[in-house]
Order: C-alpha cells, then structure tokens, then sequence
C-alpha cells in the first residue's frame, strides 16, 4: 500500500511550515491513493450487483421464454407474478376493503402488510406503465440497493459480496426479489436496520424498523435487535445490566428510536381499526387462509414425515420443513458469532409464521438478510466453495424459475 | 453526541423534544393498542374471525326459489345453487358441491305459504377411514328439523318435513346443515377445510 512506506511526520512540522514538505506530499499522495483506492472499490462494489442484475434479467427471461409463447418484458412480469402477488397488485391498485367484503368473500386482503404496495401505487402515478411492470423494475431496484447496503455489513468481503449479490439477483429464489412480493422491500430496510445499528445511529434504525415493520408483520421484531445493541454499547461503556434501564431512560434518542420502531404497524393498525373496525384483522383473517396457531414442533415433524410417495425429491411440506430447520440452525451460528441481535430477529421472523404452519416457509427464511449474509460469508471462505457456490447459483436460477412459474408449492 | 449530554439551549431544546416526541409515541400506540383490544366489528365478524365460534361466515346471499323446483348442485346448476350458498360450500363440481368446515348454510326467498314443506335432498357421505359415517343435523330458521347419518358415498336421497311453525310467514328460509363427522384434509389444518358432505340437489314441494 502506498500509505505503508510513508514515514511519519514530525509533531508540529505541518503548522510550522509555509509550502508543503516532502513528507506532507508524501502524506496528501497516499490519502489520495487510499481515498482513489476506496473509490475504486465502490465503483466495484456497484458494479457487481449491476452485473447480476442484468444476468439475473436474462437468465429468468430464458426460462420465462422457454414455457412462453408470448414475448416482452411486461409477458415476463405477469408470468413471474405468482401467489401473494396477485394481492398485492390488487391491494396497490383498489386497496383495502371494508367488512362484508364485496364479492361475498371470507378471505379479506388485510393480511398483507401496506407500505410496499403504497410505493407502488405512487409510483404508478408518476409512470404511465402497468403496476406489474413498475413493480417489478422497483423489486429489482430495491434488491440493487439492498445489495449495496450489504457491501458495508459484510465488512467490504469481496467474495461474500459477489456471492450475496448473485444470490439476490442471479440466484436460484431471484425471482422472490425481483416480482411484486414484499421482500426486495423487506431486505432492503432489513439491511438499513442493521447497518445503522452497526454504526450505533439508532434514529435512522428506528426509522427503518418502522418502515420494515408496515412492509411485514415480522419487521417490527427488529426493535429487539435495536434494544440489544442498545444494551451492548451500554455494556461496553462500563454500565451494569440493572442500570441499563435508567440509562435508556436518560438518552431521549433512543427512546424515540424504541417507539417509532413499531409506529408502521401500529398506523396500520390504526387503519384497520378505521375501515374495518378491527385493528387487528390482518391477525384474524389468517383463519380464512387456513391458518390455526398450533405447535411449530408438530408443524416441522409433519413436513418432514410427508415423504415423496414416487421420486426422491422431497415434497413441498419437506422443503418448507428443511428451510425452517436451517433458518434456526443458521440463527444459532449468528448467535455464536455474537450477533445476537440479527440472530434474535431471524429466530423470531422464523418461528413467528411458524406458529401457524409451514406455509412459504422458503420464502421467509431467504427473505431475512442476516440469514443469507451469513451464507454467503460462510461459503466464501475457501475460494473453490466460492466458485462452485456460484455457478450453482447462476444454473439454479434457471430451473428453480420455471418451478415458480409452473407454480411449485414450496416456492410459494 | 446523545441530545442529553449536551448542555446548550439547543441541545436542551432537541432533548426536551426527543423525550416529548417519544411520549406521543408511546401514547399513541397504547391508544391504538386499546382500540384493537376493543375491535368494532359486527356479530358475524366476530364469530368468525375473532371468536372463531363458526366456520360459516354469514353473507348477504338469497337465492330466489319456487317449491316444487329441484336445484342442482351439480357444475350444470351452478349458477342458481351459487344464489343460495350463504357460506360452508365449495364451489360445484361435475357430482354436487363439497360442504366445507363444520357448518353449511343455504338461504332462499319463498313464496308466503300457508302449510308446511317436504324437503327432499339427494346428499353422499364424505368418507375416509377410520370415519365411514357423517351425522348432518338439519335446521331451518334456527329450529331443528332432521337429522341423518350418511354412510355411503353415492348419493343418498333423505325426505323430511318442515313444520309451518319453523318459518311462519317468514318470506326468507334459511336452511343449516352442522356436520359432527367433519374431516379434516390432515390433522393440523384448520376447522375450515373439513369435508363431511357432497350435496346433489335440493327440492321442497309445498305440504
């Protein structure tokens, strides 16, 4: 590194001295070559997801084209958008209803979360295209973006960002983050939630968290993960478990950023109480989908007991089963690496849906961020598991595309 | 710098805000917690999303009807049967409507009638073993008026009467079949989705 031979300057010789010595020459170059040399690495660093953006672009449009008579971009959208994201649409488009539900239906769209179809509606105002269509091109935007807010989080780890990145973009579950479903939004605040944490911001985390928590209901666990990084920098101040309450209470900051946290919820929350009269009816209309609070040991032990009856491929309960399972074993890894706020969040994101039953629980585990960056560090410690991991990606994405678009169960 | 240590004006000014600004906050969401506890909602919301008492949610259906006409249940009487089916029914396939959940109903307008009705329904048991029976209690207007137990799965035709005095000079007959033999698809799904019968096809004749 040119900052390497530099010698250091003498106490006083910069304040002491009209035109500049050699060594505050020396000192300016390699600033400049170590601000060139970061600049570069950004440069880099917003490359690679652009690069898997557009490969990502053409391979899931190969598998589209290849099960699809009709051509075009927007043909693509509407072939991507399967499952949850016919209700988004809907919600984006007409809203939410009021109770009785027109249509004598039982099955109201209150169960899904608000702010990411209130994006695309109001961007929909500003661009003459179909919701689909914006939908997607924000999808892919957010999951740009939210691969560029994992480059600080993972500690600059080239390789763990490519593999990251791949993963959203190019990886065999792109088209999650790349269709109108709440996760690109999802992990995009996820990942603002942890970076502001990272540089101890607790109002931008707060801030974030709100968001993340009108995107899904397990958004607002994040505020866990907020207050445990409250209780470590407490902790490393010197302060006692018992005064870590009075501390808080001391720093009008974070209790701003402890309350708003929850605010997208609860403003949904008080939305529904307005329109429906039950502010907890995206909870309640859970039942109309089939979904009974049950014992998640019993919900994992059936997956898994539902064995192909021809093949050996495991069935849609299994997948969903076996994605549970990793989910919580990978949360018990960030917990050992002492991250225990993302690990405390995952675990509950994981278990939370799980209560109920199985249901998208593929879908879930890949949406939490700390989960998947954990991944991709892991894989991207032997160069050759690297190289592998990341052709793998890429050739996946292509038939797992054609599952979700033939309309495979456990991708749901 | 955390606005509590600075001791400026304008640091004491952000902090008074910052504790302000978290106390509306706080008191909002008790509030809006406090309305969610209290939902205001009518009895059938209630029932069945919130205390979760029916499978049946009741809707605004009514399905015109004349006695003596027989109403298939079949895909081929699709769009009359769909007139009737308040809640409890799938839709109709190729031979009849599945029940679904513990509780089906159907509601029809009816001419005023001065006797009693002969119900007369063409019904098959959804059987799966160990459960080869499915007891259907039937009500109109909330009184009981028969109740069968269906062993077969190939349609079973059941005749019963309806007293005058269960719907009197009631204009709308609201006819309710609760399933006590209802099977679940597996045994964690939810109470929705329990089949226990096909339904055919529905005729009253006046007397």
């Amino acid at each position: 590194m040119a900052g390497s031979v530099i010698e250091p300057a003498k106490p006083g010789s910069l304040s002491q001295s009209v035109a500049p010595s050699p060594v505050e020459t020396q000192l300016a170059l390699g600033d400049m070559a170590r601000a060139n040399a970061g600049g570069r690495l950004w440069v880099i660093a917003a490359a690679v997801p652009l690069l898997f953006m557009i490969s990502g672009l053409v391979i899931r449009y190969a598998a589209f084209h290849s099960v699809s008579a009709v051509p075009g971009f927007e043909a693509y959208a509407r072939a991507l958008c399967r499952w949850d994201c016919a209700w988004y649409v809907d919600i984006s488009e007409h809203g939410y209803e009021r109770f009785p539900i027109p249509g004598q239906s039982n099955v109201g769209r209150w169960g899904f979360f608000p702010l990411y179809p209130m994006v695309v509606a109001t961007l929909r105002f500003a661009f003459p295209f179909s919701t689909i269509l914006i939908a997607t091109i924000t999808s892919i935007a957010c999951s740009y973006a939210a691969c560029l807010v994992a480059w600080p989080l993972l500690e600059k780890n080239m390789r763990a960002y490519i593999l990251y990145c791949a993963f959203l973009l190019s990886g065999p579950f792109s088209f999650h983050f790349t269709t109108f479903l709440t996760e690109p939004l999802f992990v995009l605040l996820t990942s603002c939630v942890f970076l502001a944490l990272k540089r101890s911001n607790y109002l931008a985390a707060g801030v974030s968290c709100a968001l993340l928590s009108a995107t899904r209901l397990v958004g607002v666990l994040a505020v866990f993960a907020t207050v445990i990084q409250m209780f470590e920098q407490h902790r490393q101040q010197g302060g006692s478990a018992a005064s870590f309450a009075r501390w808080v209470l001391g720093r009008p900051d974070m209790l701003v950023a402890i309350f708003i946290s929850p605010a997208g919820l609860f403003a949904y929350m008080l939305f529904l109480y307005l329109t429906v009269g039950d502010g907890f009816a995206f909870l309640h209309v859970q039942r109309a989908f089939g979904r009974v609070a049950g014992d998640p040991l019993l919900f994992l032990w059936d997956g898994l007991a539902a064995v192909p009856t021809k093949g050996w491929l495991p069935t849609a309960p299994q997948w969903s089963a076996l994605a549970a399972i990793t989910g919580l074993t990978l949360s018990v890894v960030l917990a050992a690496r002492r991250r225990y706020g993302a690990a405390l969040f995952c675990a509950s994101s994981i278990i939370l849906p799980l209560i109920t039953n199985l249901a998208s629980m593929v879908r879930y585990v890949i949406g939490l961020a700390p989960l998947m960056m954990l991944i991709a560090e892991l894989l991207s410690v032997s160069k050759l598991t690297y190289l592998v991991i990341l052709a793998l990606f890429l050739s996946a994405c292509y038939f797992i595309t054609l599952a979700w678009i033939g309309g495979y169960l456990a991708l749901v | 710098m955390p606005w509590s240590d600075s001791l400026s004006p304008y640091g004491r000014a952000a902090s008074t805000g910052g504790y302000g600004l978290a106390l509306v906050l706080a008191v909002s969401e008790i509030i809006i917690l406090a309305l969610a506890l209290n939902p205001d909602v009518n009895a059938d919301y209630r029932a069945y999303y919130i205390d979760r008492t029916t499978t049946c949610l009741n809707r605004d259906a009514v399905g015109s009807y004349t006695p003596g006409q027989t109403v298939s249940f079949r895909s081929d009487g699709a769009k009359q049967a769909a007139g009737m089916m308040v809640c409890g029914w799938s839709g109709p396939v190729a031979d009849g409507t599945h029940s679904l959940g513990e509780t089906s109903r159907l509601r029809l307008e009816i001419p005023s009638l001065r006797d009693g009705l002969t119900a007369t329904l063409q019904m098959s048991a959804v059987i799966r073993p160990p459960q080869t029976t499915q007891r259907v209690m039937i009500s109109v207007n909330g009184v009981r008026v028969h109740e069968v137990t269906l062993s077969s799965k190939d349609p079973t035709t059941i005749s019963f009467a309806i007293p005058h005095a269960a719907f009197a000079n009631a204009k709308v007959l609201e006819v309710t079949f609760d399933y006590r033999d209802g099977i679940p698809p597996s045994p964690a799904a939810s109470k929705i989705y329990k089949r226990a019968i096909k339904l055919v096809s529905f005729r009253l004749d006046a007397g």
